[in-house]
């Protein structure tokens, strides 16, 4: 058993699956302290934060005595010597925790995106790391998700044919949850991004470093292009579009269906139809935190790099920042890499975050649809 | 020959003119009759009286099919124009020529055009015919033909009414030339998205392609002056041939497969935190199926009658032009938005069906199967 500790004891450290009704997206347990409860790889030792509510209700919730409870983290790594720690605080903060945890010598980092809020910090990290030999695994979910995962093995064993596009409508600030919108479709194509076109949602927006909405076509490296939608998408909540010469495959309303599509005979002039067949179903389907912790062991153990790695962090907010380039430079395609590392968005989710995000999202009006 | 028919002639009597219809083997793109000959003969609205071709050949066959007399059948268009003064005339022939037909037929007294697609090859031949049309009270009319397709129809006319709230995005996959086929798909985007586009950015299929004057596949992002944003893979699609998606805040309608299933969606509750789902209604279907032809006439005869302009006008035959134009010239400048209208009126495209003109299409299609 790895010895596992949450730095940052709130919503995704504890409390998120609660908020959750259905499955598709993501499968329970998904946020951390439940996934290392509930892991047979793992067990929970310990938690750090700085607000003393949090970390009671931490305790009293996962069964820890409330000597493992601090109110500073580096107190923590250094007197519970994890193996594993999340990371759940404040993006503010995770550049300098994750090197922290580093220094103190943990095998492994879960670390809740977006990974950084500048290139520098992600560049930082990522070297320190790979120096180190720890696995970093950021916490964009998708790509433990049992269809997509499915549709990507699709993709690889040439089942879909050539891929073409990958599209999404999904509704988000390009940094905060365009972590996931963006990850998933490099993980769906299987490429990497070479340039960008983007538009925000305003020139006052793009002209400044909060985060922000905005569209983007994707180049990929492979020659996949990319759409992405993250300004309102109305009835096309979180949807992605996987589109090759042989097969397709949609992932509708935050995954809460997927659907997949063949050639059959037909059409207006015999040139065949796209008929849609039942999407193959997993074996099995495990939470998806469960498949997080799964992985990073392995990464400790055989030394391979996590299916979402720091480098995919990074990639995914180098394509947004790029993509706000792009609006900045008066609407131009965008070479990637980014040259200027100190390019960063603030992401949404440290907007108010002197109170921890679950006190926040108590204190919220209940969202009406 | 009733009081309330109009005389109508066909120039160019190949595949537009006289014999498409008889590759189509299933309905929803369009409905029979579509091509020009076939729905003046089925039209209560018109006689068709005259065909012009400088191809004798196609001339024999289009006199036997329509029943015309030989002497109906000129292989000078202008002298058809002089001697037998229709009021309606279809202009079927190569794009090449179609400018220079289409003044000629309004300097002959003509009171409506119905013109195949591309509309011209150059801006200033679109500003010329559109000047000299207003001038002359002529109606024109581009074979743009979803304009004319009643599922398309409903769709706007659910946008028009507001029953899918605010439009947000177009998105169109339509494998095609941007002039040829792309005149289609432009123009079907802008028929939806009820708007008009202000700028785009636009990717080619190869540097070389975007800069000469052929016509060329591509992809291309629109900003439409209503808000909604519109994206465009005119590059091959794969397994999704043909489809038009049409999402607003409250309602969304997919068009699949050449037009061959309409889907509707509306919202429904549910979803991963209850903020709603969009569920599948039944498309609405019409109490009539009209002719994509008849529609396209009985179009005309009303403008004929009121003066007002067809449903796919001049206007907007030059505006999908001016649109595919801008795509490449996005490209040409090294990938940077280009706002419309455009300066450089000189700009063109050689729709691809012009290549092999010296040979009518409908034989160039008998050769090829």
């Amino acid at each position: 058993m790895y010895r596992a500790a949450v730095i940052g004891l709130g919503r995704m450290g504890s409390t998120f699956d609660d908020e959750i009704s259905s499955g598709g997206a993501i499968f329970l347990p998904y946020c951390h302290a439940p996934s290392y409860a509930a892991s047979p790889y793992t067990e929970l030792v310990a938690g750090a934060d700085l607000h003393a509510e949090q970390g009671a209700i931490f305790a009293d919730r996962w069964g820890l005595d409330q000597e493992h409870i601090y109110g500073d983290y580096r107190e923590m790594l250094a007197a519970e010597r994890p193996d594993i720690v999340s990371i759940c605080t404040t993006a503010r903060h995770r550049a300098a925790i994750i090197q922290d945890a580093i220094q103190a010598g943990v095998k492994a980092i879960w670390a809740e995106k977006p990974l950084t809020l500048s290139l520098a910090e992600a560049d930082a990290i990522i070297e320190l790391s790979a120096r180190n030999s720890v696995a970093i695994a950021v916490n964009c979910s998708r790509r433990h998700s049992p269809f997509l995962t499915e549709a990507r093995r699709m993709a690889q064993s040439g089942e879909l044919g050539d891929i073409l596009q990958i599209t999404a409508y999904t509704e988000c600030y390009i940094s905060h949850n365009g972590s996931h919108a963006i990850d998933t479709m490099r993980y769906l194509v299987d490429g990497d991004v070479e340039w960008v076109f983007g538009e925000m949602e305003s020139d006052e927006e793009a002209a400044g470093e909060e985060d922000l909405m905005g569209n983007g076509y994707l180049a990929f490296d492979n020659g996949v292009r990319g759409y992405i939608r993250a300004m309102p998408t109305g009835i096309a909540p979180w949807e992605f579009d996987l589109i090759g010469t042989e097969g397709r495959v949609r992932s509708l309303s935050n995954g809460a269906e997927t659907q997949y599509y063949r050639w059959v005979p037909g059409g207006l002039r015999d040139e065949g139809l796209p008929a849609r067949a039942p999407f193959p179903l997993p074996l099995s389907i495990q939470g998806t935190g469960l498949s997080v912790i799964a992985d990073l062991v392995n990464a400790i153990e055989t030394g391979s790099d996590p299916r979402c790695s720091a480098e995919d962090g990074r990639k995914a907010l180098e394509i947004a920042i790029a993509m706000r380039e792009s609006h900045r430079q008066g609407g131009r395609r965008v070479d990637l890499p980014v040259a200027d590392r100190s390019l960063r968005i603030l992401s949404v989710e440290i907007g108010g975050d002197a109170v921890p995000a679950r006190v926040r999202r108590l204190q919220q009006e209940p969202v009406v649809a | 020959m009733s009081e309330s028919k109009f005389r109508a002639a066909v120039i160019g009597l190949g595949r537009m003119g006289s014999t498409f219809d008889d590759e189509i083997e299933q309905g929803g793109q369009f409905f029979m009759p579509y091509c020009h000959a076939p729905t003046y003969t089925a039209s209560p609205r018109t006689d068709l009286i005259a065909g012009a071709d400088p191809h004798a050949e196609q001339g024999e066959i289009f006199a036997d099919r329509w029943g015309l007399e030989r002497g109906q059948i000129y292989a000078d268009y202008r002298e058809m124009l002089e001697a037998e003064r229709p009021d309606f005339v279809s202009i079927c022939t190569t794009a090449r020529l179609r400018a220079q037909i289409m003044i000629d037929a309004i300097n002959a007294g003509v009171k409506a055009i119905w013109a195949e697609k591309p509309f011209t090859l150059s801006l200033a031949e679109a500003d010329e015919v559109i000047e000299l049309g207003n001038r002359k009270d002529v109606a024109i009319a581009v074979n743009c033909s979803r304009r004319y397709n009643v599922f398309f129809n409903e769709a706007r006319r659910m946008v028009d009414e507001g029953e899918l709230g605010e439009i947000l995005q177009i998105t169109a996959y339509a494998q095609c030339n941007l002039s040829h086929n792309g005149s289609h798909s432009i123009d079907a985007m802008r028929y939806l998205a009820a708007g008009d586009v202000e700028w785009v950015f636009g990717e080619m299929e190869s540097d070389e392609k975007a800069a000469g004057d052929e016509d060329l596949m591509g992809n291309g992002y629109m900003a439409f002056d209503n808000g909604a944003r519109g994206f465009l893979r005119g590059t091959p699609t794969g397994a999704a041939p043909w489809e038009f998606d049409l999402i607003g805040t409250e309602g969304r309608v997919r068009s699949l497969a050449q037009g061959m299933e309409a889907q509707y969606y509306r919202w429904v509750p549910g979803g991963l935190r209850d903020q709603g789902l969009p569920a599948r209604a039944p498309f609405p279907l019409p109490t009539q199926i009209p002719s994509s032809g008849l529609s396209v006439i009985e179009d005309l005869v009303d403008c004929i009658e009121t003066g007002r302009q067809p449903r796919c006008s001049g206007e907007d035959g030059r505006k999908a032009l001016e649109i595919a134009i801008a795509l490449r010239e996005s490209h040409r400048r090294g990938g940077r938005r280009v706002d419309l209208p455009l300066a450089d009126r000189s700009l063109r495209i050689l729709s691809v069906e012009i290549r092999e003109d010296a040979v009518p299409a409908r034989v160039r299609r008998m050769q090829r199967n």
